[in-house]
């Protein structure tokens, strides 16, 4: 560490500069983290909202959850129980006097299933009648207000906002929940459907029509459209970010270990064993990337606390943490070339030079 | 008894069409109070000479003894702590690390050797006889050719080792630098014990030095 410190202490625009290196780095790793984290979160929000285990959806449907439609005749065998639910979901443009057009999820819900009792409102009340509809918050921000009225697409009618809720997204959309009656007047083309789907909180719930196939929530988010691809992105960039993290280190240390080759042969001839210069180069790396870290951890904050709230980004710090243990790791093995020609230094070399 | 010993000592670097016979059968023994000087041309193997003395590199054939001990059975670790605790080597450059000050060299040996080594009184008569303890806050990059080799040399002896060996101390420097050398090299001979050896193509060391090699074509002899 004497040494680690000393040579920092002494080169401060080199170090200054590998340090910057690393902060522009971890500062983009953290931002794609928490971007990927904020992106996969308004995918899966409003389903992770209802804690639910299994989903049951046609067979044909692809595990699509807008292509699923379940008739009353096929969901004729099922008991629900209070953690099972209904739903049906269909996609809408929600339109009103003086606020631009948002793109939404709407939710139809049986007032008397787990789902409908459970939302956390925000402000206003729950839905009471099949004109009306409690809305995620982002309509709130858009300037929808309670008691206002809007219309869907190009249905008839217009649906009251009664209420506002927080975290529900669905496929990045804000959801509006309404009651399934509502959704049912939506499907004009057969009059007997009942729900797009059924919900339980319980792992051991089974489809019981051959028509209908149960799957684990878990695999229900996965097949969201763009869902997986999207993470996949993302994973990706910041595999590569790491990669480009491990090069940038152990190519900056190699080169300044190949800098000071000839002290350390000097100081191998003088009987310093090579595992004090090791270490040192060791600790050179974790300091280097300790550093970049804190400061890319603050200009992280920075971004957080600025930020508007309309980028769906996510600061959730375990998940931060460990992308920062990684990088130490990383800037460790990064140290571990620059270690190997320590190790290899003949004394002899600079003897007689 | 020799603090130094090599005998009968071979070195051949490569094999067949490439085999270059360095050292031809050395004999040399260094005591305890003696400033040992060994002159050669470049090529002539002084530097393979010194670094089988100093046990950096096994000879081909023959054997070497540190204070009476054969050292050709030591481990690589060994080796290290023999050269940390016994042996100090002065080179030509690159002594001292750049980017610590002349007094943090110290502390890096503190830190690798915290017993045996010079107390602070015996450091500070060091450095003023070595005409450097104004400059102990001073970098390697501050300082002249020869202020550096004087700190070169008193980073050496901070150790307290037995055995100086030296590779071309003087080369780059002045005449003035050398008589302190020389005459520093043969004080700590006379006055410390010290069992000092140095090669060198600079005939300037040759008015302090007790006894003169020199080496030709691998062959060493005594000058008389």
């Amino acid at each position: 560490m004497f040494l680690a410190l000393k040579e920092i202490k002494r080169e401060k625009l080199r170090y200054g500069l590998i340090i910057s290196m690393i902060v522009l780095i971890a500062y983009l790793i953290f931002v794609l983290t928490s971007l990927a984290l904020g992106l996969a979160q308004e995918n899966t929000q409003v389903i992770d909202s209802w804690h639910i285990k299994r989903i049951v959806l046609d067979k044909d449907s692809d595990i699509n959850l807008s292509q699923s439609l379940i008739t009353k005749k096929e969901l004729s065998t099922f008991k629900l129980s209070r953690k099972d639910a209904y739903i049906g979901q269909a996609s809408i443009v929600v339109k009103s006097k003086g606020n631009k057009k948002e793109s939404a999820q709407f939710i139809g819900l049986d007032k008397h299933q787990f789902i409908f009792k459970n939302i956390k409102l925000l402000s206003g009340r729950k839905a009471a009648s099949n004109r009306e509809i409690v809305v995620d918050e982002q309509f709130k921000d858009d300037g929808y207000r309670l008691g206002e009225k809007v219309s869907f697409n190009s249905f008839s009618g217009k649906y009251q906002i009664v209420g506002f809720t927080k975290g529900a997204k669905l496929s990045v959309a804000p959801v509006v929940y309404g009651t399934l009656s509502a959704w049912k007047k939506m499907q004009s083309s057969r009059s007997d459907f009942k729900a797009s789907a059924v919900v339980s909180q319980s792992s051991n719930f089974k489809a019981a029509n051959s028509q209908l196939k149960s799957y684990s929530s878990g695999k229900f988010i996965n097949q969201l459209p763009g869902y997986s691809a999207q993470n996949s992105t993302f994973t990706f960039m910041i595999a590569f970010l790491m990669i480009i993290s491990l090069i940038v280190i152990a190519v900056f240390l190699y080169i300044l270990t190949i800098q000071k080759i000839k002290n350390y042969a000097v100081l191998r001839a003088q009987g310093i064993p090579a595992k004090i210069l090791v270490i040192a180069t060791i600790c050179q790396s974790a300091i280097l990337v300790v550093s970049g870290l804190i400061i890319a951890a603050l200009l992280t904050i920075l971004t957080a606390v600025f930020i508007p709230t309309a980028v769906p980004m996510s600061f959730n710090l375990p998940i931060l943490l460990s992308v920062a243990v990684g990088l130490i790791i990383t800037g460790l093995i990064g140290a571990l070339i620059p270690a190997r020609i320590i190790v290899r230094i003949n004394p002899i070399s600079v003897i007689g030079e | 008894m020799s603090v130094i010993e090599l005998r009968n000592i071979n070195k051949i670097f490569g094999n067949k069409i490439s085999r270059v016979h360095v050292l031809k059968n050395i004999n040399f023994s260094a005591e305890n109070n003696q400033f040992n000087l060994v002159l050669g041309p470049s090529g002539s193997g002084k530097s393979t000479f010194l670094t089988i003395a100093g046990g950096l590199q096994k000879p081909t054939s023959g054997q070497v003894n540190i204070e009476g001990q054969p050292i050709e059975g030591l481990s690589s670790k060994d080796r290290d702590t023999l050269r940390l605790n016994k042996i100090a080597f002065i080179l030509q450059s690159y002594n001292l690390l750049p980017y610590l000050t002349v007094k943090e060299q110290f502390v890096l040996v503190d830190k690798v050797k915290n017993k045996g080594n010079l107390d602070s009184s015996s450091l500070d008569s060091l450095l003023k006889k070595l005409g450097i303890e104004e400059l102990q806050e001073k970098y390697p990059g501050e300082l002249s050719g020869g202020q550096n080799q004087r700190a070169a040399i008193a980073r050496a002896l901070y150790t307290d080792p037995s055995i100086i060996l030296a590779d071309e101390p003087t080369a780059s420097l002045d005449s003035d630098n050398v008589k302190e050398v020389g005459s520093l090299f043969k004080s700590l001979a006379k006055e410390q014990h010290k069992s000092i050896v140095v090669v060198t193509h600079d005939l300037r060391l040759v008015d302090f030095a007790d006894k003169i090699y020199e080496i030709l074509d691998g062959r060493m002899k005594l000058k008389e």
